[in-house]
């Protein structure tokens, strides 16, 4: 304030209190205002701009109402998966049956076939796919349980070799 | 006094006598089936509490039958048609159910074992080699979805065949009532230990078969040392009688395969065999009982007669074939906790 003394700031006033716009200058304001601000907005590199008006849409956004659908979504699917697999799920036996690709057949009146033929020759003939195994498995889930004895023993030699 | 009431009198001595004597032996009848009765209901109090209910669940439906702790730490014998070809074992004792899981089953003896994370009562391992003839025996098992149930029976014989059909060992046929779910019962002498485990009815469930206990013994040893049963075979494929007794022994090796351990070791054709193991011969079928209780890898000492000589190899014994292609043995890789483990020495040829 040391370099303006009273005088020369009431001698600046005197001269900008006559002082007038040109012509047309408040009409043309907004126009020029909007052209200089888009002047400097072009010359920024393109990136840049995208990258903004990118960042100023995500502002704009609700997140929350934007979470809630795919969190709905996944609800749906977790609901979805639960139920197929206590409605689907394969009981045990068939779980041991799928260990190997070959399993053993024993047939349900096995009580009556199981006497003179070799447990082993029975292994080898009595083979079915897993796939008809599954089946048997799922036709015989509600089955009463099997009391086991079979009529002969199981152990078996064919011949006198050692 | 006159001569007919001296007649009459000696009429009614003699009556008295027969009249006490039959009265005290049917006194004693009744007393010996009653001290029967009481030692079996003393053997069964005492032992039931580690016979167990099995059940499982197979390819078709859930399976129940029985099986007895031989230690305290778990570990259970039943049949192989129980404990063999199932899965998701649980085993019923003291009023619960707990899980158990397959160690080793095997085919050949008619066995499975079990085992169960808890700690069990066990029973004691007899010998079967004590029994006779008509010894008395007793079983326990679970009839149909009855309660623990005593058998009272007797040894009828030591069978290596039944219907013309050989078993790999020699078999106890027992006189006692076994009904479906028995399978797996132990069988116990009257000191209260096991000499054999059931393993099937036979004609109308009014007798059974039994293995001894020695062939589930020598599988649970199997397990212990190697993983998986391992029975051994040394390549003799034919042995039938000479056409005369040689040293009391009617088994002569007709065969013997190329390139086999019996081969290697020297056995020929036409050798009398006296002796595999520890197990004497004297016929052509004793050769399966000797065979069963060989160890592949283990070496064998094998005593013939050829012509007046008499000589003994020492044979190390290899897989036998029929384990080696799964036919007899269960998979050591199904097992779980089993390391499967192979022997060094070659395959022998297929038979």
């Amino acid at each position: 304030m040391d370099e303006f003394n009273d005088n020369e700031i009431a001698r600046l006033l005197r001269l900008k209190r006559y002082e007038q716009p040109p012509p047309g200058y408040f009409e043309n304001f907004l126009h020029e205002f909007h052209r200089r601000q888009r002047d400097e907005l072009l010359r920024q590199p393109l990136w840049r701009i995208c990258l903004e008006r990118a960042h100023n849409f995500m502002l704009q956004l609700d997140m929350r109402s934007l979470a809630s659908y795919p969190t709905a979504v996944a609800a749906v699917l977790v609901c979805a998966a639960i139920f197929s697999l206590k409605v689907y799920q394969q009981p045990e036996a068939a779980r041991v049956a799928t260990q190997s690709p070959l399993t053993l057949s024993v047939p349900v009146n096995a009580e009556q076939e199981l006497n003179l033929a070799s447990p082993v020759a029975r292994q080898i003939f009595r083979m079915q796919p897993v796939g008809s195994f599954r089946q048997s498995a799922q036709t015989h889930r509600a089955a009463p349980p099997r009391y086991v004895l079979d009529s002969v023993p199981v152990s078996y030699e064919p011949t006198f070799r050692f | 006094m006159s001569p007919l009431s001296g007649s009459r009198s000696r009429a009614l001595v003699a009556f008295a006598v027969v009249f006490g004597l039959g009265a005290g032996w049917l006194f004693a009848q009744e007393q010996s089936a009653a001290t029967i009765s009481q030692q079996v209901r003393e053997l069964f109090e005492r032992t039931a509490k580690a016979v167990v209910k099995i059940h499982g669940v197979d390819e078709h439906s859930e399976i129940c039958g029985t099986g007895f702790f031989v230690d305290p730490t778990g570990t259970l014998y039943t049949a192989y048609t129980v404990g063999g070809e199932a899965g998701n074992f649980t085993v019923e004792f003291n009023g619960k159910k707990y899980p158990a899981r397959q160690l080793v089953a095997d085919i050949r003896s008619g066995t499975a074992i079990l085992k169960v994370d808890e700690t069990t009562p066990g029973l004691p391992i007899g010998k079967s080699e004590e029994l006779e003839l008509a010894t008395p025996v007793i079983s326990i098992g679970y009839p149909l979805d009855l309660p623990k149930t005593p058998n009272f029976g007797m040894i009828a014989g030591f069978d290596r065949k039944c219907l013309g059909r050989y078993f790999s060992t020699i078999h106890l046929r027992v006189n006692a009532p076994t009904q479906r779910g028995e399978a797996g019962a132990p069988l116990l002498n009257m000191k209260g230990e096991v000499v054999g485990i059931v393993v099937s009815g036979l004609e109308n469930n009014s007798a059974c078969y039994a293995v001894p206990i020695e062939a589930a013994e020598k599988i649970r040893s199997d397990f212990v040392r190697f993983g998986e049963a391992r029975h051994g075979w040394i390549g003799v494929n034919n042995v039938s009688p000479p056409s005369q007794q040689v040293e009391g022994s009617r088994a002569m090796v007709t065969q013997v395969a190329e390139d086999t351990p019996a081969a290697r070791s020297g056995l020929k054709e036409g050798d009398v065999l006296l002796q595999v193991g520890k197990k004497k011969i004297t016929d052509p079928e004793d050769v399966f009982d000797a065979s069963f209780y060989i160890t592949a890898g283990d070496t064998v000492p094998i005593t013939v007669m050829r012509g007046n000589q008499k000589m003994t190899f020492q044979v190390q014994a290899t897989m036998h074939p029929a384990s080696r292609t799964g036919m007899l043995l269960a998979s050591p890789g199904t097992i779980p906790g089993v390391i499967p483990m192979s022997l060094d020495e070659d395959a022998p040829p297929s038979p």
